[in-house]
């Protein structure tokens, strides 16, 4: 008999809510670390889908995803001449708030430059990539369109042709992929204070500051054999370029813009997880307190050590289990609405199971230190 | 004090037994050199007031406490004193010893044959033989329409029943029972002290009983009274008084 599963059948109710409460705790630490992980990837998506082995951007700064950056538009052309670069692409990203259809809607507008780039990169679930250079456009379902959409951005209509999925910028915005001149048309349209502004600070203006002729960087991608470091050093000779890896725009954007953020969720996500192992273990604990009466019972009787382990062990087992079953529907179900993503990492959860069974096992220990020191004549008390 | 014996067999003999207590800085003496045999085939029963020490030879005899002085032996063999170990004689007990209380302790969550068939598989007793011994035990004590209900669904009555039905699972030598009958009404107090009755005539067992309740003075084969921790008197209870036709 298998006084264990007993005991839960009979206060399935009570189990079940210890379950369920213990599975929402570990729902918000699975939530914590995932949206930790969703800011990471969502920073890192472009860096790390777009293809780039260096990136060109303003002198002295840290572009285009760190810090702003403006080139000039012609700087692609100034680049594909080095020695050891294959091919050049140029680079926009911009956010900016518009009407569509009546609702405000944020958009990260991103340039791709058609032909050279056919966006190949993009992962559609919709819709196809860009055939004409210019007022096509691919959006990220999370700005609410569809493909076949037409939505009017400055003075030209732009129809939806592709539709991706997860596509977001570190802010959360959904991308809206357009060609290269379309991106600099729509960030061209400013109100006229702003026209005259911009040319009396002509010759200092950068993206943000409405040059929509500006790019915000361009994208080298090497030949074979090159050496990134002299195609580098060659670049950063001219005086207004910065040069910066792949891997250099990753640490760049996670240890510098986004740093204090990932400190303050980790910190928030170790606090989660101690609340959480602490009430597990108390629950677990006080379970077998409240059995204290029947252990001594099971001693009385002649039940050996093992019975009364057996009891504490496999219910904590169970209700780590069950709680851990939970916490996976809430987080499988309800994250994916989530407005920003909550990307749950199989290494993460297997985590978060291993460090459950260790909590578990550890509050087990201690209930049954508690159990062993139960006298059988205290059935009487 | 040492008490009389009547011819049978002693199963547990409890000698020159003294139990100590700490109450914060005091010393409490619940048993002062206490000897008292308890023999197969005989219903003892062990009265006194509050704090005579009745459950406290009890807990002695039953080896769920350690005599602070004195010896409790089993079938003539010294099996407890002051230093033994009582957790080691688990084994022990569940098969010797048979314990029965004034709440009938049922482990809530398991029905009335569970709580029998709990005893049986803790023995090592295959589920399948364990339920059926259980089934056929609880038949006998007329409870077996109950043996699915929990212990909140029965009756102080009926759960006072499974509990003997449980301590008679492993067919124990000795019978321990403290105020057994006193959450009880006379009627269902006097059937469990005749099943009590009929294990030590029947089965052999050594049956010793606590109470306050006088009534069952009839029943017993000798009374012993306690008072202040010692035993103060040993008398043939009505059965024995029957027998001899005294």
């Amino acid at each position: 008999m298998n006084i264990a599963v007993k005991d839960m059948r009979f206060s399935m109710l009570r189990f079940a809510l210890t379950a369920v409460g213990i599975g929402l705790l570990l729902g918000a630490t699975m939530g914590m670390i995932g949206l930790y992980r969703g800011i990471v990837h969502e920073a890192l998506l472009i860096i790390n889908d777009i293809g780039a082995d260096l990136w060109v951007v303003e002198g002295g700064r840290s572009g285009p995803f760190a810090e702003t950056s403006a080139v000039p538009s012609s700087l692609d052309r100034r680049v594909e001449g080095v020695p050891g670069v294959a091919s050049t692409r140029r680079f926009i990203q911009y956010n900016q708030q518009y009407i569509i259809d009546g609702k405000s809607v944020r958009l990260a507008v991103t340039g791709v430059d058609y032909p050279k780039d056919s966006g190949s990169w993009i992962p559609l679930i919709d819709g196809r990539l860009f055939r004409s250079t210019r007022y096509e456009a691919i959006a990220d379902q999370s700005t609410g369109l569809l493909v076949g959409d037409v939505v009017r951005l400055g003075h030209d209509d732009y129809t939806v042709v592709g539709l991706t999925k997860g596509q977001v910028d570190m802010g959360g915005d959904g991308m809206f992929f357009v060609t290269i001149p379309d991106s600099q048309a729509i960030n061209r349209v400013l109100p006229s204070e702003a026209i005259l502004l911009n040319r009396l600070a002509k010759g200092r203006s950068r993206m943000g500051l409405g040059d929509g002729g500006a790019l915000a960087a361009v994208m080298v991608e090497l030949k074979p054999n090159a050496d990134p470091e002299v195609v580098k050093a060659q670049m950063k000779a001219w005086g207004d370029v910065e040069v910066l890896t792949q891997e250099e725009e990753r640490s760049m954007l996670l240890d510098g813009r986004l740093w204090r953020l990932r400190v303050q969720i980790l910190a928030f996500t170790a606090m989660t997880l101690l609340v959480a192992g602490s009430i597990i273990a108390l629950t677990i604990y006080m379970l077998t307190l409240e059995k204290i009466n029947q252990i001594a019972l099971l001693k009385l009787i002649g039940a050996r050590d093992r019975v009364i382990i057996g009891l504490i062990v496999q219910q904590a087992l169970w209700i780590a289990a069950l709680g851990f079953s939970v916490a996976l529907f809430i987080s499988f179900t309800l994250y994916p609405h989530f407005p920003r993503t909550v990307l749950l990492v199989p290494e993460d959860l297997a985590g978060i199971g291993v460090a459950l069974l260790v909590i578990s096992l550890g509050a087990s220990w201690f209930a049954i230190r508690r159990a062993m020191q139960v006298r059988a004549q205290e059935v009487l008390a | 004090m040492t008490a009389q014996f009547w011819p049978s067999h002693v199963v547990m003999e409890v000698r020159g037994a003294s139990k100590t207590y700490l109450s914060g800085a005091n010393e409490v003496k619940a048993l002062t050199d206490m000897t008292l045999a308890l023999k197969s085939g005989e219903l003892t029963g062990i009265v006194g007031p509050s704090g005579s020490g009745k459950t406290t030879f009890l807990m002695i005899a039953g080896l769920l406490e350690p005599p602070t002085t004195g010896t409790v032996h089993f079938r003539d063999q010294p099996i407890a004193n002051a230093s033994t170990r009582l957790n080691n004689l688990r084994d022990f007990r569940r098969t010797h010893v048979g314990f029965i209380f004034q709440k009938a302790n049922l482990i809530p969550f398991l029905t009335a044959v569970e709580n029998v068939q709990i005893a049986l598989e803790i023995n090592d007793v295959r589920p399948k033989q364990a339920k059926a011994r259980a089934r056929e035990l609880l038949a006998q004590f007329g409870l077996d329409h109950r043996e699915n209900n929990y212990p909140s669904q029965l009756s102080g009555g009926e759960q006072q029943r499974v509990s003997i039905a449980r301590a008679l699972a492993n067919d124990p030598v000795l019978l321990l029972a403290d105020e057994p009958t006193a959450a009880l009404d006379g009627s269902r107090g006097r059937q469990v002290m005749e099943v009590f009755r009929t294990l030590a005539d029947v089965h052999r067992v050594a049956v010793c009983v606590v109470t306050h309740d006088p009534r069952w003075s009839d029943i017993f084969d000798r009374i012993v009274e306690m008072s202040d921790g010692r035993v103060v008197e040993v008398r043939p209870g009505g059965a024995m008084k029957a027998r001899l036709q005294i």
